[in-house]
């Protein structure tokens, strides 16, 4: 996604300042993995949001702080001390340097699934989940982030938070949203349900309109929460379908969203009346992480086309096949690299 | 501000491990200290209600305010015998979703304001082992008891000037050797007092984890974990619970022939060292005792093995997947002995099988032990018996990781 948004940034004439991890752009034997550095951006720094040091440093000079760092690997300790105090770090330093502006990145998986019915529409209204110790270490820190945000906005900052969907692109193309991997095999679950997707390169168009708004003084944006999801958002099954039609996806066997939402709340009830409720599943099994997933659901991006004047600019098919095509060029340029 | 109450203590613990309730199994079983269950029996009039706050709330802070919050799943508290009040830790958020998650009233980032507007009677000190002796100084110095994680000095200098502000201000400190009390390590201990397996001969205790993978916490190189900067780097996080565990068989015995092998396999420059042999051999009750510690961060998978061998038999388990194996003379004399081993563990194995699925399923996790050892040194505190983990352990257990880092010992 940082990719996407530097790129984006620069094609609208902007002078990026990008903060990676030392390890994200250069790998510990020194090989360059691609990520921005000095020749792609206007000018970098090595950071890592866990620790202070010369982070309010690093914001000298700048306007507007995209966040989009989190930590999504590990257990819920690491992901709170890369997303949680991480974030709690960067907006320290940015009241320290004086940077008031901040396009927070949130996710979908905020919501509180449970109690949206099935076949309705997930909003910016729609209730984030107050109760999610049952949900996944992601959903849990990104909404602790959300917190930390809204207070950041309450001190008198200027604060858009954009809550995306499932960001697909090169090397995510079959994801998460999709099913898990079982074994050798893929469990799908569900072919119906709309898939909230957004392309990585509309998406980043999206935060980069919202960093130039929120960048004026007395921003409408202050405050304001978007969803961004694409225009004609597929079905599971038609989304499947295109992907696997471009790249080898794993052998699948697909469960009805009904069979597997009856399994899961049977083995819920189950828990709570007999074990107490403190067995724990695999998450295709817990119906709090199972609805976030895969519930029948429509969204809808009208908030976002109209306070950002966004409209994606790339289709289903051509995303698709403009992140095969990404891929493909990586995977030959690796090649090429090492016969060189 | 300290509120203590006396009540009677009921009779039923409630406790899971039936062993535990009779006292004293998984106390030291040589070199003369007393058991680790104190007196407080039935009948025993006890302090109620002290006053407990956290500093740092990292990941092993959820064991804790678990117990503290009386959520342990491994011990059933009869009573709220303590309230936790605060907690503390350098990140506001993380001390706020502490305070929240586990219904504790105040959250601080400073522990002298919370010494100071809290009042304490014990601390719970949780935070990276560099920073344990100043934070338990200032909070002995307040008057509050300690209860630290491990490693609680970085060597045995350090580790006397603590334990002489602990007397100088009346306060007592302890330090987590919490292996020693999961029922698994009650289990063998059992098994050398009743005389199974004989007399102690050797203790071996191997830890396997992949401690070097660079997408772990202690390989992540952008913000390298504190412990690298301990003596024996990340294998510090390891030395308490190797030493504790053999001293916790022998008794607290010195070791006079040691040797230890240091080394960095994964040449990685982040690590000192990330694989130890150390071969330690010392006079026990019943004669010599061999002791032996592995740790090795490139064999899978993860491991955490504790084998006595006795002068009858030995017994084995694995304290990540419990699972005790016992060889020893059975009926059947010298010819059908080993098939009754084959077939008594045989059959313990496919318990134990099932009992580690329905473990995993219900989340219990090695860290039993560390409840446990809370619960039984909140019971001494309240008494004023014997601490559980007692100064002179703390000695013991500090002065062998120190033994296996001198130069002379060094392999
Ligand atoms: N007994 C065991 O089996 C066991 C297991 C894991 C960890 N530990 C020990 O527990 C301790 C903590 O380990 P962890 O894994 O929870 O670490 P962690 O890094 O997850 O948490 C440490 C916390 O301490 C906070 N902190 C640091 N300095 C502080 C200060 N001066 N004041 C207040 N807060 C401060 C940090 O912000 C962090 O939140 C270590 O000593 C470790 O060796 C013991």
């Amino acid at each position: 996604m940082g990719r996407a948004v530097v790129a984006e940034a620069q094609r609208r004439g902007h002078y990026t300042t990008v903060t990676t991890r030392p390890t994200s752009s250069r790998t510990r034997n020194g090989v360059d993995d691609g990520a921005p550095n000095e020749r792609t951006v206007g000018s970098t720094a090595e950071i890592d949001l866990r620790s202070h040091d010369g982070l309010a440093e690093s914001l000298a000079g700048v306007d507007t702080v995209i966040h989009l760092a989190a930590t999504k690997e590990g257990d819920f300790h690491s992901q709170f001390a890369g997303t949680v105090v991480g974030t709690e770090n960067l907006l320290s330093a940015m009241t320290t340097a004086g940077v008031r502006n901040l396009v927070a990145i949130s996710t979908f998986s905020v919501y509180d699934y449970m109690s949206i019915g099935a076949g309705h529409i997930v909003d910016e209204r729609s209730p984030i989940d107050r109760n999610p110790a049952l949900r996944d270490e992601y959903a849990r820190t990104k909404l602790v982030q959300e917190q930390l945000y809204r207070d950041f906005s309450d001190a008198g900052n200027q604060v858009v938070i954009l809550r995306p969907g499932m960001i697909y692109g090169p090397n995510n193309l079959w994801h998460a949203l999709l099913g898990s991997d079982v074994g050798s095999r893929f469990l799908r679950v569900g072919a119906n349900a709309t898939l909230p997707l957004t392309y990585v390169a509309n998406c980043a168009e999206a935060i980069v309109l919202a960093s130039e708004l929120i960048s004026q003084p007395d921003s409408n944006l202050a405050g304001e929460t978007i969803n961004v999801v694409d225009d004609n958002l597929p079905t599971q099954d038609r989304y499947a379908t295109e992907v696997a039609a471009r790249i080898d996806t794993p052998p699948t066997v697909t469960v009805p969203w009904p069979v597997m939402n009856a399994v899961a709340s049977s083995i819920k009830a189950v828990n709570r009346h007999l074990l107490g409720g403190r067995a724990k599943f695999p998450g295709l099994f817990v119906p709090d992480r199972l609805h976030a997933r895969f519930k029948p659901l429509r969204y809808t991006n009208a908030r976002a086309k109209r306070l950002l004047n966004w409209s994606p600019r790339f289709t289903l098919i051509e995303a698709i096949d403009a992140s095969v095509e990404a891929e493909e060029l990586a995977r030959a340029s690796t090649t090429g690299g090492g016969n060189s | 501000m300290s509120q203590s109450a006396t009540f009677t203590e009921p009779t039923a613990l409630g406790h899971p491990d039936p062993s535990r309730i009779s006292g004293g199994l998984s106390g030291r079983i040589s070199g003369g200290t007393s058991g680790h269950r104190s007196g407080a029996g039935p009948g025993a009039e006890i302090n109620l209600s002290m006053r407990a706050a956290v500093v740092g709330t990292g990941a092993i802070s959820v064991e804790h305010l678990t117990f503290l919050s009386g959520r342990s799943r491994f011990v059933e508290l009869p009573d709220r015998r303590v309230k936790p009040v605060a907690v503390c830790d350098l990140s506001p958020i993380s001390a706020r979703y502490a305070a929240e998650t586990f219904d504790v009233d105040a959250h601080y980032t400073d522990l002298e304001q919370l010494l100071e507007f809290e009042r304490p009677d014990v601390v719970h000190i949780l935070t990276p082992p560099s920073t344990h002796v100043p934070l338990a100084s200032l909070c002995l110095e307040a008057g509050a008891h300690v209860i630290c994680e491990k490693p609680v000095a970085a060597n045995i200098d350090e580790l006397h000037a603590l334990l002489d502000v602990a007397e100088r201000c009346g306060r007592k400190i302890t330090e987590s050797h919490n292996y020693c009390f999961n029922p698994a390590i009650a289990e063998l201990t059992q098994m050398l007092t009743d005389g199974t397996l004989g007399s102690l001969r050797e203790v071996e205790i191997r830890i396997a984890l992949p401690v070097t993978d660079p997408d772990g916490r202690f390989g992540d190189a952008n913000l390298p974990h504190p412990i690298h900067s301990m003596p024996a780097g990340v294998i510090h996080d390891f030395t308490t619970h190797f030493a504790s565990l053999l001293l916790h068989f022998t008794g607290n015995i010195r070791f006079p022939r040691v040797t230890a092998a240091w080394s960095n396999h994964s040449a990685d420059p982040l690590f000192r060292y990330d694989n130890l042999d150390a071969l330690m051999i010392g006079n026990g009750a019943d004669g010599p005792v061999h002791g032996r510690f592995r740790f090795e961060a490139g064999a899978g998978p993860d491991t955490f093995t504790v084998r006595v061998y006795g002068s009858r038999g030995w017994a084995e388990t694995d304290l990540f997947q419990p699972n005790t194996r016992v060889v020893m003379p059975r009926v059947g004399g010298s010819q059908l002995s080993p098939i009754a081993n084959h077939v008594a563990n045989g059959a313990g194995l496919i318990r134990n099988g099932m009992a580690n699925l329905g473990r995993k399923v219900m989340q219990r996790t090695p860290y039993e032990g560390l409840h446990l050892f809370l619960d039984d040194t909140y019971r001494a505190l309240a008494t004023g018996d014997e601490l559980p983990v007692t100064a002179d352990d703390m000695r013991a257990v500090c002065s062998l990781i120190d033994q296996l880092l001198e130069e002379k010992t060094r392999l």
